[in-house]
């Protein structure tokens, strides 16, 4: 990232504190979201999310596998993110790494809930085959091609779509067998099952600088952060993760009310997310 | 160089469509002509001998272009200039550059060129505005004039004998600039013009375009004249500088831009965004028209880089160019 002059870093600091930022956006205004489906033809499903010039890809892989013993109802998701080396200087060779485990890391507390399973955005359940030997596993890989700020958000609404593009094939189970490992199971060719993305969250990043917060933040404001706290929200307004970075504390007060802005912001993120999804679904249909 | 991502729906597609293709039947004629692909021949008349410049390649005895781009002729010179190249400084231009590194007697600037220029020491003003040999005194105090990250609008003094660029800052007009934002756009889209500082008073707002493809928009400041400025003000200016960085959060708030300023900085910042997206040439008429059109429209400032203002800016800038040719036939 470039650097900064210290005229532009109080021009920017002086555009949140008076809600006009270098773009013209107020604090609490996304950059338009564009969406684009089944960009992966090969994946079981997969999306492409565009805000400002920021461009992430998701994609879903769904393969059987074995449920853990301890949790045998439910199946398994693992979510792992790379940042390209094409999306910034600074990700060259290893250096993309440490942001790729971070942004994974909070992707998967955001999204799955705790480690016991409980509290997950994405409901495993739903992804079992039989109970204890078989059920699916989805390996949901993002991409982060460009980055201009907010890559979290980027990649929780990439997820979000891929997810719904997401055709999980209907299996036939063998009637007979039991105990033995491996029931006989037929994999249908005709994709079947449309993965249930109702409950996903999507995920909000506050970030604070100065006194005040904004909301999807570009590079240059995010070098002018104090701290970050990216607030998960379904669409029923739970809560269901919360990350917190930047080297500034925060007073538990100003948590309380970065996550009450957060829960306002994302009604409209969520029923934004929405239509441009199903916009997207729509357009893919046709072409 | 990265720009906005436009969605289009159907109808816009039409729309931007129609519009360039307008533009592109109201070029004048002869670039036509004179445009060349890779391994094209180019037609030269061999009697009158020829000097091949750059991009070209003689071939079984002819001259074939090696890269595109459109043929200029210059008495026997014969090279192919290309249309969207990287910068390439000439003396006398205008540059925004950043300072990258502070060297001994000298400032090392980014310039979207393919080295860094140089900005020496002796080719700045001193604060005091006494004209000095520079001593070491003065270059220890370089960071007090320009640090790293600073942007600074300066102008190219030339090529040295071992092939670095640099640059001179001698007058009022260039220096450091604050209290603004700095865009980056393709250098072919700024052409060189008579002038490239404008301030537009109706928005109270400074404009540089520099040729290497960085513009400067911010607020106006005049331009101070250390001469005539009283010593002891002059103290006084920089203890209360050297002080701002200590200053409380509510102080800091007092000297930010006024929001009426900010709001027009940010709506020409917004219409050189868009018309870097589309391709046009930016020119201060240009982009003041865009300014006036999103105004009259009302729109909100974010929403200057939406797809329908877009499409509307191509649409406008089409029906100028008719205009402006119907005027000329």
């Amino acid at each position: 990232m470039v650097g900064l002059s210290v005229g532009e870093k109080h021009f920017i600091q002086g555009g949140i504190a008076q809600d006009l930022r270098s773009d013209g956006r107020k604090r609490l205004t996304y950059r338009p979201i564009y969406v684009e489906t089944g960009v992966i033809p090969q994946a079981n499903g997969s999306a492409r999310v565009r805000m400002g010039a920021t461009d992430v890809i998701a994609s879903v892989k769904a393969e059987l596998g074995k449920p853990i013993p301890l949790q045998p109802d439910k199946g398994k998701v693992a979510i792992y993110v790379d940042c390209s080396p094409t999306a910034a200087p600074m990700f060259e060779g290893r250096g993309g790494e440490e942001l790729s485990t971070e942004l994974s890391n909070a992707l998967q507390r955001c999204l799955l809930g705790g480690k016991s399973g409980a509290g997950a955005g994405i409901d495993l359940s739903s992804l079992v085959v039989i109970e204890g030997k078989i059920c699916w596993d989805l390996y949901i890989d993002g991409l982060v091609v460009s980055s201009d700020g907010n890559l979290l958000d980027a990649l929780g609404a990439a997820i979000k779509a891929a997810l719904s593009n997401t055709g999980i094939p209907k299996v036939h189970v063998a009637v007979g067998a039991s105990g033995s490992e491996q029931p006989e199971v037929d994999i249908s060719d005709e994709e079947f099952l449309q993965f249930d993305t109702s409950g996903v969250p999507v995920i909000v990043t506050l970030t604070k600088v100065g006194r005040h917060y904004i909301v999807d933040a570009t590079s240059e404001e995010e070098s002018q952060m104090s701290s970050a706290v990216s607030v998960s929200v379904n669409r029923q307004g739970r809560i269901c993760g919360l990350t917190k970075r930047g080297g500034a504390g925060l007073d538990p007060s100003i948590i309380l009310d970065m996550i009450s802005v957060a829960k306002h912001v994302s009604e409209q993120l969520i029923n934004k997310l929405d239509s441009e999804i199903a916009a997207a679904e729509a357009c893919e249909d046709e072409s | 160089m990265r720009g906005i991502q436009l969605s289009l729906n159907q109808t816009q597609k039409l729309r931007l469509q129609r519009a360039l293709e307008q533009l592109e039947s109201l070029s004048s004629k002869a670039n036509s002509n004179a445009s060349v692909t890779i391994a094209d021949t180019i037609p030269v008349n061999y009697e009158d001998g020829v000097l091949k410049g750059h991009g070209t390649s003689e071939l079984d005895g002819e001259v074939v272009a090696t890269m595109c781009g459109v043929v200029e002729r210059v008495n026997k010179l014969v090279y192919v200039r290309a249309l969207r190249a990287r910068y390439k400084p000439e003396i006398g231009d205008i540059i925004v550059g950043r300072v990258i590194e502070v060297a001994p007697k000298r400032w090392r600037l980014e310039i979207n060129f393919s080295q860094d220029a140089v900005l020496m020491l002796s080719s700045m003003n001193l604060p005091d505005g006494i004209q000095r040999r520079r001593t070491a005194v003065d270059e220890l105090n370089m960071r007090s004039i320009f640090e790293e990250n600073d942007v600074i609008c300066a102008e190219v003094r030339g090529f040295q004998h071992d092939g670095s660029l640099h640059l001179q800052a001698r007058s009022q007009k260039y220096g450091k600039l604050e209290r603004g934002q700095l865009l980056t756009v393709p250098p072919y889209l700024v052409k060189r013009r008579k002038q490239h500082f404008h301030n537009l008073e109706q928005y109270g707002i400074d404009l540089i375009l520099g040729c290497n493809g960085f513009i400067w928009v911010g607020e106006h400041i005049e331009a101070k004249d250390p001469m005539v400025e009283d010593q002891v003000n002059k103290s006084e200016q920089q203890n209360t500088k050297s002080s701002k960085n200590f200053t409380r959060l509510e102080e800091q708030e007092q000297t930010y831009t006024p929001p009426e300023t900010r709001q027009n900085i940010c709506r020409t910042a917004n219409a050189v965004r868009v018309l870097s997206t589309l391709g046009f040439n930016i020119t201060v008429e240009v982009i003041t028209e865009t300014v006036e059109l999103s105004s009259s429209l009302n729109l909100d400032i974010h929403e200057m880089l939406g797809s329908e203002f877009c499409v509307l800016v191509a649409e406008r800038e089409a029906e100028r160019r008719r205009l402006l040719t119907k005027k000329k036939g």
